[in-house]
């Protein structure tokens, strides 16, 4: 039932704006619709033996939980945190009150859609959802109509739809290894079952496809080109949605495709292609974190590095790089999610993103400044904060493999990354603060969202949660990790 | 059978061939013809309702309604004639030959097919594709692109209804909803494009950088 409640509120919020005139309101009702939904996934996430699939055409297990349960965190900051930038705009005169109700109305088709990847039974039902996440946020990203974010909104629908057709090819391809030994349905478990009979050559074929397609989407290097100039010109709450959960879906769809090849052909083959791309993103992001002039472009970069993290984690496999992998998913949504909206109230505030002439962020705006820079601590991973954790699992799995040298470049890239960060946004935060700036009062939903997310890395990082641990272990045996 | 599958390849090269944007769309529509002749031969083989009702599907959205959309894009536009040529067409049309040749010896030497048509069909629609491709990356106008996306799309048709015998029927139905979906809003991109930027050379959208 739950899940349901999951997919009919984003879709009653979808209308809603056709109804609902006032903008704040819509927002507020945004976000009590989200809370809801957060509560729900919370409940199957508590419950996962109590989970029953509503009908044949879903089908959930711990994996599509934990990832149910990372989107609705998301989706929820994101609302609540969209609340004010919308009236903000509004307020300055960047877009329209019906330009705000066509937002609510995107945003929750994107939510929808991000929703329906893990929950769907069949593999291409999944590519549809994933495709439709594609074109939903495509107006999103274009959301201002300037000449920057309409050219990032085209490369991204292109870059992405060409990256989902390798993907359908991919699962065409694995629809026929499987109707050669009978499964003609594409449901997952049933091709679970089928895989060991199927021709090995085929679906080594059929993954290729998968990993550079869904990776295209997951914005795994080198196919990346379009995820700085989509995250950076995104409406800032959508960014978070993009960089937190959106490329999580991505990473979700070659997951269940992972485990059938895992099956049919050993992990082998798999673990070789998670380690060279992982390796190729966290080198390109490194290179460009370090020349980065702006503040959410070097963020989207920090995406491709963390995506190249959960790979290398997924790589390495074992139950520790797995578990790595995954607790690494939701700690970066949480993470990432916090430094967006940071880096959204600081580019408000400045009216301009270029790091080299912001100064005195700590200053000018001491609640977003302080709330940046614990930020900032955790996604460089730093200990306390969550991210840390994951990544020592991750190290620990591949040096308890005896990869050393992926190991090795793991921790030179990571450390590389973590001094470009530290000095970028060190410039940011600390100086003087432009002559004649107020000091800025956060709104209190905003606030809200800030603590919550804070506490959340925290939280994670210090004690994880007895039931979330047990979903993550779960999801690691569902991966072949037991 | 044969025939068609040639069909859909030598159109995949006069998509390549093609100066004009009209000729573009025009080879784009025959390539759909093609398609939507061999997926109607394969339903007649079969006797299946199901490939008859795509067979369909087919003949509507790819060979009437979309290129008919394309057309009135280019109409209301009114953009100059040329696709953005950024290979001329003679080297254009060698590497597209050669990409078919690697299709070919890719699918023969890695993958054993149950049939020989199957694997011929598999070659086309892999060459197919990657032509697609090529024409999304080597010519600069938007709508060019757009063609080389559907003519991707046509060969992951080909292979699906002609290796794999079709997929699951709501499969594919979901599949041509969300073909279609993306064609409107590809277009909708378009006008944007032309209004704020008053052309849609992709080779000249530069303004992000690093």
């Amino acid at each position: 039932m739950n899940i349901l409640f999951i997919l009919i509120v984003p879709f009653i919020l979808a209308v809603l704006p056709s109804v609902v005139k006032k903008p704040r309101l819509l927002g507020i009702l945004n976000s009590v619709g989200y809370l809801f939904v957060l509560l729900c996934s919370l409940w199957l996430v508590l419950k996962p033996d109590m989970v029953v699939s509503p009908s044949r055409f879903f089908y959930i297990d711990a994996l599509s939980i934990f990832f149910i349960f990372t989107i609705s965190i998301v989706t929820f900051s994101a609302a609540l945190f969209s609340v004010d930038y919308i009236e903000r705009d509004i307020s300055s005169f960047f877009i329209s009150r019906n330009k705000a109700r066509a937002y609510y109305t995107f945003f929750n088709i994107f939510s929808l859609s991000m929703f329906f990847v893990p929950m769907v039974r069949n593999l291409a039902l999944g590519w549809v959802a994933i495709e439709m996440t594609t074109l939903a946020s495509a107006f999103l990203v274009g959301f201002y109509n300037t000449k920057s974010s309409i050219e990032a909104a085209w490369k991204y629908i292109m870059v992405c739809s060409v990256g989902i057709i390798f993907a359908l090819f991919g699962t065409i391809v694995f629809y026929y290894a499987s109707s050669c030994v009978g499964v003609k349905n594409l449901n997952w478990a049933d091709m679970v079952s089928a895989s060991h009979s199927m021709d090995k050559n085929l679906i080594k074929i059929a993954f290729l496809f998968i990993l550079v397609g869904y990776g295209t989407k997951a914005g795994l290097a080198p196919m990346h080109t379009w995820l700085p100039d989509a995250h950076s010109q995104a409406i800032s709450p959508i960014s978070a949605l993009l960089s937190g959960v959106l490329l999580k879906t991505a990473i979700y769809a070659i997951l269940r495709f992972t485990i059938i090849t895992n099956e049919c052909v050993g992990s082998d083959f798999s673990s070789k292609l998670f380690i060279i791309f992982a390796l190729i993103s966290l080198g390109v992001s490194a290179g460009f974190i370090i020349i980065q002039k702006q503040m959410k472009r070097l963020l989207a970069y920090s995406s491709i590095e963390h995506v190249g993290v959960i790979f290398l984690g997924f790589g390495f496999g074992g139950v520790i790089g797995l578990y790595g992998a995954l607790f690494h998913v939701l700690n970066h949504a949480v993470t990432k999610s916090l430094m967006f909206f940071g880096a959204a109230n600081i580019i408000k505030k400045y009216k301009k993103d270029n790091m080299n002439i912001m100064r005195g962020v700590i200053s000018s705006m001491p609640f977003t400044g302080t709330m940046f820079i614990l930020g900032m601590f955790a996604l460089i991973g730093m200990p306390p904060f969550s991210i840390f954790f994951s990544e020592l699992l991750i190290l620990m799995a591949g040096l308890g493999k005896g990869l050393y040298l992926a190991s090795g470049l793991y921790l030179f890239f990571i450390a590389l990354i973590f001094g470009g960060i530290l000095f970028h946004f060190s410039k940011v935060l600390f100086g003087d603060k432009p002559d004649g700036m107020a000091c800025a009062k956060e709104g209190a939903s905003v606030k809200i969202v800030f603590i919550f997310l804070f506490i959340l890395t925290v939280v994670l990082g210090l004690a994880m949660p007895g039931f979330l641990n047990k979903i993550i272990a779960s999801s690691v045996a569902i991966l072949g990790g037991a | 059978m044969y025939i068609f599958l040639i069909g859909i390849i030598i159109m995949s090269y006069t998509m390549v061939m093609a100066k004009r944007m009209t000729s573009l769309v025009a080879s784009f529509r025959m390539q759909s013809l093609f398609l939507f002749l061999a997926t109607f031969f394969m339903a007649m083989k079969e006797k299946s309702a199901e490939l008859y009702i795509v067979a369909g599907l087919l003949l509507l959205l790819k060979v009437i309604l979309i290129p008919k959309f394309l057309s009135d894009i280019i109409r209301k536009l009114k953009m100059e004639e040329g696709i953005g040529l950024f290979l001329n067409p003679l080297v254009s049309l060698l590497i597209a030959v050669f990409l078919t040749y690697i299709s070919y010896v890719f699918t023969t030497r890695v993958i054993t097919f149950a049939s020989a048509s199957q694997a011929f069909s598999f070659s086309a629609s892999l060459s197919v594709t990657m032509i697609g491709l090529f024409i999304m990356i080597f010519r600069m106008k938007a709508l060019s692109q757009v063609i080389g996306f559907l003519a991707m799309e046509n060969g992951l048709f080909l292979v699906a209804s002609t290796v794999s015998g079709g997929m699951p029927f709501f499969v594919e139905i979901a599949i041509f909803m969300d073909v279609f979906v993306s064609v409107v809003i590809f277009g909708i991109f378009i006008y944007r494009i032309n209004k704020l930027f008053t052309h849609i050379d992709v080779s000249k959208l530069n303004t992000l950088r690093r």
